[in-house]
């Protein structure tokens, strides 16, 4: 009993500090926290044992994943987000069927998916996607993030980020990454397609605030900037060269051996 | 040997029309015969610990017969080969009693007399002392059960079978031992309950592992990964497809197919579409012709996999034989992704929403939305040598010029369509056409047919095997005319030689 008492006086610590964004002290809380988690009987790992306090020790557990997230969340700590978020999925997992659902799940959820998004981790996007049923995949975080993908993949990065610019504030530690990603992808888009911009045009086409940011750009990627045009370069031809003759002289070797050892 | 192994899949089989003429004679008799024909076989095999006997043969026959087995034929084999005192022996009669049929217990007292004649006229075949036979006959009895559909009896008797199961560390028992994983799995899948078995399962494959039961391992990990799949945990079953233990050649060419298609829907889920697409053609290949179910959900995937990578199946795969129906919601979505027309393929996609989500195709589906776009897109690029932006964007129904400006970049940018595009008049120009044959293409689709020849090769000489008799002829060949002398005459022979000198 007393247990659960100083867990749930831990767990009021840890909102405090998340109110105040003190990732610090709750990141020590935490750790108390997880230890007290550990010792009650009811939650997983220690599914053997049932308490008559069961269901609360399970809420109690299920708020101080939520709240690692989101602390996490505002830290900006890949790692101890990355650690929290496979926490909080197990434990949805597991107590499915023993607690009623929240509807905060869906919103976790779509959080993750996001930030998959904007790792590029794409493969496994998809593989969180499909274990969702049909009311997560209603919930407004996950269909926000999957209307991301679906346009980041068509190419439709205007749209991307003018999205970004409107998401909910949990998912602020996105806005900067996803721009950030997409105006490398309009970057190695243009680069294919155009031959020669202006400057004026590069600027609105790459979303960029100020003349400067545009050429600290071109410099990084190597375009050359004569008076008022962008002009982009394609340099891969020379190493393709090589490429393909090494691609040739393998073949032609496994064509002898395999040749050879039909008898 | 195809249809053998189709039999050896379970997979529905077509009895061989010879077999059906004979089966006109009345039906018991030939079961019992052919219960005989297998518990001979069981016993020498055991004997002679020839393992491959048992997996292609006994499989065979037992497909045979599940078709024509009744209740009483059960209960009469029962009391034949399984010593009486038993407790597998009481254990299932009181499964194969509870079936409902009334009668049985009449047909007990012919049958326990025709068990006797048969025993007696055929060869002396009393109870046998074999674990092999006592677990057979639960295979028997789930077999029996899951074909009358009565899941829930079935599952406690494959729970039993499998307890029994694992007692015993005999190699003779792989063959039986894999089966009856199998239809435990299916019992617990029809019944809904298939989470509970998973722990069960992987605790098998690892015996199974230490044991080099090959047959085992191959069936329990295809099983596995069915179980995984089954609740759309992709990523855990790549985790242990990736780090379980495999043969390097597959022992059950059925329990291949199977893998095939498992990891194709894996690597299709992952965006590997490339990997998916091969792997999921050739277990399109190696199925058996009577495999048709597996067939046409390969074929569901196969159709998926190749629109998203950017090539339109023909239209003959469509209309193959029994094809038709099951892939009618797949050829219209074919026909919408073709021609580029978003709108189409939205209305499409929702017309069949239902089939797709009984599929577990959906999300794949909602991906294709961009290969719609490029489809259009690439047209468009053929049509017209010069376009502007506004009317790309009309064309393929996107809400400004400004989205069909980047679109068209992305697309050209991943070598969907071969073009320039132009700011500052705003317009998307195709570049001059080169010569395919003076680039490399050519060289390298032959490579693709090439090294799969080669493959073909390999593996054809891989799989042959030397007949365990070949070598003798070959020697009595050698001998010719010449007559074998016995010792005597070698005596006889060599006392004249002696005397000549």
């Amino acid at each position: 009993m007393s247990l659960l008492k100083e867990a749930q006086q831990l767990l009021d610590k840890l909102k405090t500090a998340h109110k105040k964004n003190d990732w610090p002290a709750g990141k020590a809380v935490l750790g108390q926290l997880r230890i007290k988690l550990i010792q009650l009987p009811a939650v997983p790992p220690n599914t053997g044992f049932s308490s008559p306090t069961a269901q609360q020790e399970l809420l109690l557990a299920r708020d101080v994943y939520e709240h690692a997230v989101l602390l996490a969340l505002k830290s900006q700590d890949e790692a101890a987000l990355e650690s929290s978020f496979t926490q909080l999925k197990t434990f949805y997992a597991d107590t499915r069927s023993l607690l009623p659902a929240a509807p905060q799940e869906w919103m976790f959820a779509g959080l993750d998916l996001l930030r998959l998004l904007v790792a590029n981790r794409i493969a496994e996007f998809h593989t969180e996607l499909e274990l969702l049923p049909a009311e997560g995949m209603a919930a407004p975080h996950v269909v926000s993030a999957v209307q991301l993908e679906q346009w980041l993949m068509e190419g439709a990065y205007n749209k991307v980020l003018a999205a970004g610019k409107s998401l909910p504030p949990e998912c602020s530690f996105a806005v900067e990454q996803l721009s950030a990603t997409v105006r490398e992808e309009i970057a190695s888009c243009a680069e294919a397609s155009y031959s020669s911009l202006k400057l004026a045009d590069a600027q609105v086409l790459m979303m960029m605030t100020s003349k400067m940011e545009l050429e600290q750009f071109a410099e990084q990627h190597g375009w050359a900037i004569e008076g008022d045009l962008v002009h982009f370069y394609r340099a891969a031809a020379a190493d393709a060269n090589a490429e393909q003759h090494l691609r040739l002289i393998n073949q032609s070797l496994l064509y002898a051996k395999e040749l050879e050892r039909i008898v | 040997m195809v249809q053998e192994q189709a039999a050896a899949a379970g997979a529905n089989d077509a009895a061989p029309p010879a077999k059906d003429a004979e089966q006109q004679q009345p039906k018991p008799f030939s079961v019992k015969e052919g219960m005989q024909g297998i518990i001979t076989l069981l016993e020498k095999a055991v004997k002679t610990k020839e393992t491959r006997l048992l997996m292609g043969r006994l499989m065979r026959q037992t497909a045979m017969v599940r078709k024509h087995m009744t209740a009483s034929d059960l209960v009469a084999f029962i009391n034949t080969y399984l010593p009486k005192d038993s407790n597998s022996a009481g254990f299932l009669k009181g499964y194969v009693m509870q079936d409902g049929d009334t009668a049985p217990m009449e047909d007990d007292a012919t049958a326990a007399g025709d068990a006797g004649d048969g025993a007696d006229a055929g060869s002396a075949l009393g109870p046998s002392q074999l674990p092999e036979v006592e677990l057979y006959m639960y295979l028997l009895l789930l077999v029996n059960l899951l074909d009358r559909k009565q899941f829930a009896q079935a599952r406690e008797v494959a729970d039993t079978a499998v307890g029994l199961l694992q007692q015993h560390n005999r190699r003779t028992l792989d063959a039986i031992g894999a089966r009856i994983y199998f239809y435990y799995s299916w019992a617990y899948e029809c019944t809904g309950a298939l989470a509970d078995v998973r722990s069960t399962l992987m605790a098998a494959h690892c015996t199974a592992g230490l044991r080099h039961d090959a047959v085992g391992q191959e069936t329990l990990l295809n099983l596995l990964l069915r179980n995984y799949l089954a609740y759309n945990l992709y990523d855990q079953a790549e985790k242990f497809r990736s780090k379980a233990q495999k043969a390097d050649t597959w022992r059950v060419p059925g329990q291949y197919c199977r893998y095939l298609y498992y990891l194709g829907t894996i690597r299709a889920i992952q965006l590997e579409y490339t990997e998916a697409k091969e792997v999921l053609q050739q277990a399109s290949r190696k199925a058996p012709t009577c495999a048709h179910g597996f067939r046409v959900a390969c074929n569901k995937w196969l159709i998926l996999v190749r629109l998203l990578l950017g090539e339109v199946p023909e239209r003959v795969e469509f209309s193959a034989p029994g094809m038709r129906t099951p892939l009618a919601p797949y050829f219209e979505l074919t026909c919408a992704v073709r021609s580029g027309d978003l709108a189409q393929f939205r209305v499409v996609s929702e017309k069949f929403a239902a089939a797709f989500r009984a599929d577990r195709t959906t999300n794949l589906i909602t991906r294709l939305q961009y290969n719609v776009i490029r489809t259009g897109l690439r047209r468009i690029n053929l049509a017209y040598s010069r376009i502007s932006l506004k009317d790309v964007a009309e064309k393929l129904a996107l809400p400004s010029a400004v989205d069909a400006e980047y679109i068209c970049a992305k697309a050209i940018r991943d070598g969907g369509i071969d073009a320039v595009l132009d700011h500052a008049g705003g317009f998307l120009a195709t570049r001059e056409l080169t010569d395919l044959y003076s680039t490399n293409e050519p060289q390298a689709a032959f490579h693709e047919r090439i090294a799969f020849c080669l493959n073909l090769h390999n593996e054809a000489v891989k799989a042959m095997r030397f007949e365990p008799d070949a070598h003798k002829r070959a020697l009595a060949a050698a001998n010719g005319g010449k007559e074998q002398m016995s010792v005597e005459e070698i005596a006889r022979a060599i006392e004249e030689e002696e005397d000549d000198m």
